[in-house]
Order: structure tokens, then C-alpha cells, then sequence
């Protein structure tokens, strides 16, 4: 994707001088100056095709109108994007594209999220003089595992046929026919079934291409949109999280409706995997909101404030040799860099904990594109903060433990009910962060509901090493709170260093910090 | 069963893949020999002409529905393909394909029952000049009119 950086020309769009890069595209060049040339086949993850004739331009010199996506910028060069000759011609290819078109608009799962709406909106606006009848066919055809294809809706701009060709290379889509009876299909008994068929609906510009995951669930213009980083494993890729921010007409199940995939085009390009566009449900089933007391001495606690508090003095209590060796851990590789960092600096440094264990989910497959081998998103991050992952071992766990802090609900995955209960019985202090509520909760004194990445502020490091900042794209559920929080107030109350925790409130000052002590955190993309 | 190619026609195909860079490539010429081999090219045969060119079945199909030399369905023994754009029908195509309707008992895009004839009407032939224009497999036949067409269908066995 590295482009040789080559020299600049000067050329002019709508009679403003504008510097474009020599080689480019006129469009590119256009769009780089903040100039938006209407298009539809054009996605620059490919080359052009010039098959939808919508960035049309006048180009003084040139006696036709000239394709923007494929034209090559030239030193001086005069284009217009608005003359009469262009609104004319933009005018006429949207009338031909929208001659076949079944205008089914009111039911179709684009409408509010479709170029062809949007340009006709803003550059159509015609009369339709298209008395024949139009040609009937298929509108319902399943494509692949959650895709269905509208054939009648299709603008035939190849962008699926392209990407099946050129990312996948699995060629599960054609154009057959010519002409007016061109139609893009599958081969009989075949489908679409890689990992990545669900870029398929988000790239087509039209409704050619819907989601049966997304299809008849809402409107897209309930929808909201926050960035976000997909935490299902190591590639972290960039998302847009799409959510329901509260009114609606209707009941709703979920706040999450759909992801899509944030262009990067050093992490992930313009793609996800299907893993991640699917397997969000993890966001919204089974949160936990509440903290929930099973057992607590002394009195009342109800807020987290008072939790940390009570935490606090117990372990103040120990000795430094019971910290030590009385204190065990288990994290697990979803928490950020900064949470590791302060868990790092609190437990491991500070109190010298010996027992700190990882809870992960077990490592699935790569597929050789994005999806990494490694089902958590900072696996990295935790080696380079100085963490030795370690499996939990159960009986070494328990040994002598007087006080067990654990993140995240994966220990119930890796042990059976019985023998994680009769290993937890041995410890005399439980507590437990996790997003969700399980069975495992009522094996810990407190748990404690934490935010997810996508509810909380920081960074985490890919499986490349490339760390990446986040921001919070939804809000967390009830009493939840992001786990550097609970940390920063922890090590607060455990009182070493208590000058850090206020000075350093934010993830933005702890990664900050991080980079100061340990020079790979220096650098951080966002 | 799926179709195989004979030893003769395996040869021939060998030595047409041969003059090209990609395999790929050599697929128009590939396709006429098929069609010339079972008649018709359906999804078996497309299967077949993928394997031997490295493809998927999905690209030969594109082009085996894109050129209207390929025909998907068997056709007769001689395939009658009428030009129906401008200049032939501005000097009577449409009447002279009427004419083979009634005369052959079959509409355009049907064989008769003895397999003996196909009639299509297809876009331009390239044969402007001598409009109305027509195709008898790889033979062009010009300046048609009933009395010509009688002659040349009566003389075809």
C-alpha cells in the first residue's frame, strides 16, 4: 500500500490552484484538496473501473468528458467538477443507472446509507422518462452465509466481483449475460463463504448487496456511530461501532445493530473479518450492571468507592511477606495497555506479587489474512509492559492464597464448575471483574462490573506491535466502570506512590507515563 | 458422466494454449472448439474447460453467456442466427424472420423436433451491405428473401 512519495504539480479544480501529487488520479487529487467527485465503481482498495460513469468531468483540452477515477493528473491541468456539460452529464448516467432500478427504496435495508439515493438527491432530480417496462429479475438470491442478492438493485459496478477477485481471490461472484441483461451471480452450488463475504454488503454502493444479519433490523437512520478497535483478537483492527443511542419506535433487544470496518491502511486496510462484523453480541448478552455482594464482612458496602476502600485496608493489613506470597492475580489480555501497566506497577512491582496468572480464551486459527491465532487484542501489549504470561494453574493458585484478585469471566471456560469451586473455596478473599453476568460470579465475595473496549479510553498493541488508541464508542452498562479506573482508585488506597494515581488520572497520562519508562509504548497510533 | 475431450481435440487445444502467456487467455478458441465438439456448452462442459485452463468454472460462464456464439442448450444440426439491428431491419428482417417461423414451425431461440435447425435472431453481423443478413453456422448468406432462403434450406442436408 506504500506509495512512492513523488513530486507535487500544481493543477486547478473549479479554478482553485490545487497541489496534486504527479501519477495520481483527478479524483484522488480532488478528494486530497477536500473536493468530493460523486462515484460508484470507484473504491480505492482497487484500481479504477470506470464502469459507473458518475465522476464524470470537464477538463480543458479534452474534447469529451473525461473519467475522474482514471484520469491521470497533468502539470496545469483545468478540470470542473460543476460546469453545466458535467451537472448535464451526471444528470443523464444517473437517469440510465436509475432506468433499471426497482425504486424500492421504502423497503430496501440501504435506503439512508445508499450513494445511488444520495446522488440522486443532490445531482439527479429529474423527470423520469423511462415509460418501458423493466426487467424482472432475481431479488432474493442468498449468496452466501448471511448475504442476500438483489439483482434488480445491482448497478453492475463490479466492486463485489472485484473484491472476490482481488482480496479473497476466491472468485465467487460473475457478471453473466450483456447488456441489459447483465446480472452478477454465483455458480450453481457454490457460494460465498470466506471469512471476509461480509465487506461484500458493506462495499456495495447500493442495495444490491444486503446483510441478513443487519436485513429488516432497523433503519439506518436510528442508527449512531462511534470508532472503536475489535477486540476478538490480535490483529486490532479499526470499527465502527453502529448503535441504537435510545429513541426508537420500537422495542429493542440490542444497542448494537452492526460493525463495519474503519479504514487503516496499516492495520487493516479497508476490510474486517467476518469474525468481527458477526460476533458482536458479546457487547450486549449477558452484561453484568450491578455490583454484586455475596459475601463482605463488616459493613455495608455498597459503592464502589467503598469497595476499593475496603479492599484497601485488607491488603494494607498483610505484611509485605503475605503480600508477596498471600496475594494471587488473574488478568487476562483484553485489558488495555494502561490497566496492564498499572496492574503491573501496583502488583508486581510495588507489592512484588508472585502469583499473577492469565486467563485467556484458547488460541483459535489464523486465516492467513487478518484474523490472528490469538483470540484477545493485547497479548502483545502485556509481554512488552513486562508480563510473563502464564496459564492458570489451579493448585499453585489456591497455595497459601489469602487474597485473590481476578479480571474477566474466562477462567470459567478453562476449568469445570467443580474443580474451580473447590480450588476458589480455598481462598479466604474473592473478588472478581467482570463484564458479565455467570455462574463463576457467585464463587467471588464482590464482583465488580467493568467496561468493555468499547465503553473506555486507551490504547492496546496489535499482534504487529503497532499500538493503537481508543475512545469511548458507547457507554457502559449501569454501575460498570472501566478497569484503569478501579486500578488508579486501588493503588490509590494502597497508598504507594499515591502521588501518581492523582496526578495520572486519565489513559491518555498513564500511556504518557508508560512511554517515559518503557521506550516501546513512545510511539502510538490513533 | 462428465464430458471428456478426444485425444484429437485434447492435442489441438494443447497446442493453442501453448501460443499464449497465460493459459487463461486461450479461452475463446478453447470455447469454439468445445461448442464444436458437444454442440452446446453447459455447466458440465464449463467445468471441463476450467479444469484444463487453471480457471474457475464462474469465468468461463461470464464468457459463455456473454458472447452469443456460445449457445448453453444443443443445437440443431444447422444453427440459422438472422441479424435483427438497424439496416437489416430497415430492409425487412423482421418480415424474413417471420417468414423462417413460419416456414421452420419454430419460434427464435428453438430447434426443430428433428435437431436439424436452430433459429436465433443476434445482433449485428458486420455484413451491412449486403442487409438482410444471416449466418448458417460459419457461412454468411446476404441480400436475403424468401425465394433465397427457400433455395439454400432446401439445398442443406
Amino acid at each position: 500500500m506504500q506509495e512512492r512519495a513523488n513530486e507535487m504539480i500544481k493543477i486547478f479544480i473549479d479554478e482553485k490552484p490545487v497541489d496534486a501529487e504527479e501519477g495520481t488520479t483527478v479524483l484522488k487529487a480532488a478528494e486530497r484538496a477536500g473536493i468530493h467527485i460523486p462515484h460508484l465503481c470507484y473504491h480505492p482498495a482497487f484500481p479504477p473501473e470506470g464502469s459507473c460513469r458518475m465522476c464524470l468531468v470537464e477538463i480543458e483540452g479534452f474534447p469529451k468528458l473525461e473519467l475522474s477515477c482514471s484520469t491521470v493528473v497533468k502539470e496545469e491541468m483545468k478540470i470542473s467538477t460543476k460546469s453545466e456539460r458535467v451537472v448535464e452529464a451526471r444528470k443523464a448516467v444517473l437517469e440510465f443507472l436509475l432506468a433499471e432500478h426497482p425504486l424500492d427504496c421504502p423497503i430496501c435495508d440501504k435506503a439512508g446509507d445508499c450513494k445511488l439515493q444520495d446522488y440522486y438527491y443532490e445531482y439527479g432530480l429529474f423527470e423520469s422518462q423511462f415509460k418501458e417496462t423493466k426487467e424482472k429479475r432475481e431479488k432474493k438470491l442468498k449468496i452466501g452465509k448471511s448475504l442476500i442478492l438483489d439483482q434488480e438493485r445491482c448497478i453492475l459496478c463490479t466492486r463485489c466481483v472485484r473484491f472476490l477477485k482481488e482480496v479473497t481471490k476466491t472468485q465467487d461472484l460473475g457478471v453473466f449475460h450483456r447488456g441489459v441483461h447483465s446480472s452478477v451471480n454465483i455458480y450453481e452450488g457454490t457460494s460465498v463463504e470466506n471469512n471476509y463475504s461480509g465487506n461484500l454488503a458493506e462495499i456495495c454502493p447500493v442495495g444490491a448487496i444486503t446483510d441478513e444479519d443487519f436485513r429488516f433490523q432497523t433503519r439506518s437512520w436510528f442508527l449512531k456511530e462511534g470508532e472503536s478497535i475489535c477486540p476478538l483478537c490480535s490483529r486490532g483492527c479499526n470499527i465502527l461501532i453502529e448503535y441504537h443511542p435510545g429513541f426508537s419506535r420500537f422495542e429493542l433487544p440490542n444497542r448494537v445493530y452492526r460493525i463495519k470496518a474503519r479504514e487503516n491502511p496499516e492495520v487493516n486496510g479497508f476490510w474486517i473479518c467476518d469474525r468481527g462484523r458477526y460476533g458482536y453480541s458479546y457487547l450486549d448478552e449477558g452484561r453484568a450492571d450491578k455490583i454484586i455482594l455475596n459475601k463482605i464482612e463488616g459493613e455495608n458496602v455498597l459503592t464502589w468507592e467503598n469497595i476499593s476502600e475496603y479492599l484497601g485496608e485488607k491488603i494494607n493489613s498483610m505484611s509485605s511477606a503475605k503480600k508477596t506470597s498471600g496475594i494471587a492475580l488473574i488478568l487476562h489480555t483484553w485489558l488495555s495497555n494502561e490497566e496492564l501497566f498499572l496492574l503491573h506497577k501496583i502488583f508486581k512491582k510495588d507489592l512484588k506479587v508472585e502469583k499473577i496468572f492469565f486467563a485467556d480464551l484458547p488460541e483459535g486459527e489464523a486465516d492467513g489474512f487478518l484474523l490472528t491465532s490469538e483470540p484477545s487484542p493485547n497479548r502483545r501489549g502485556a509481554q512488552e509492559i513486562g508480563f510473563d504470561i502464564k496459564a492458570v494453574d489451579l493448585s499453585t493458585l489456591a497455595d497459601g492464597t489469602d487474597f485473590l484478585l481476578a479480571f474477566g469471566p474466562f477462567l470459567s471456560g478453562l476449568f469445570s464448575p467443580k474443580y474451580l469451586k473447590g480450588a476458589l473455596s480455598k481462598i479466604k478473599r474473592k473478588v472478581l471483574f467482570s463484564s458479565y453476568s455467570h455462574e463463576l460470579n457467585s464463587l467471588f465475595d464482590v464482583v465488580i462490573p467493568v467496561a468493555l473496549i468499547a465503553e473506555k479510553e486507551g490504547s492496546l498493541t496489535n499482534v504487529e506491535g503497532i499500538v493503537q488508541g481508543f475512545q469511548p464508542a458507547l457507554e457502559p452498562p449501569g454501575e460498570s466502570l472501566p478497569e484503569w479506573k478501579v486500578l488508579c482508585d486501588l493503588g490509590k488506597e494502597l497508598g504507594m506512590d499515591s502521588k501518581f494515581y492523582s496526578e495520572f488520572p486519565s489513559p491518555e497520562t498513564i500511556l504518557s507515563e508508560m512511554g517515559e519508562k518503557i521506550p516501546f509504548f513512545k510511539k502510538k497510533n490513533d | 458422466m462428465s464430458p471428456e475431450f478426444s485425444e484429437k481435440t485434447k492435442k489441438k487445444i494443447e497446442e493453442i494454449v501453448a501460443r499464449y502467456p497465460q493459459k487463461e487467455a486461450a479461452i475463446l478458441p478453447v470455447l469454439h472448439i468445445t461448442q464444436q465438439e458437444f454442440g452446446s456448452i453447459s455447466a458440465e462442459e464449463e467445468k471441463l474447460v476450467a479444469r484444463i485452463l487453471g480457471i474457475k468454472p464462474i469465468r468461463v460462464r461470464e464468457l459463455v453467456t456473454f458472447y452469443t456464439m456460445f449457445s448453453r442448450k444443443s443445437l440443431g444440426k444447422y444453427h440459422i442466427q438472422v441479424c435483427s439491428n438497424l439496416s437489416c431491419s430497415l430492409l425487412g428482417a423482421g418480415n424474413f424472420v417471420d417468414y423462417l417461423v413460419e416456414k421452420l414451425g419454430i419460434e427464435p431461440g428453438e430447434t426443430t423436433p428433428d435437431k436439424k435447425f436452430t433459429l436465433s435472431t443476434v445482433e449485428c453481423l458486420g455484413a451491412c451491405e449486403r442487409a438482410p443478413c444471416m449466418m448458417i453456422n460459419f457461412n454468411y448468406y446476404g441480400d436475403m428473401n424468401p425465394k433465397k432462403v427457400d433455395e439454400i434450406l432446401d439445398g442443406l442436408k
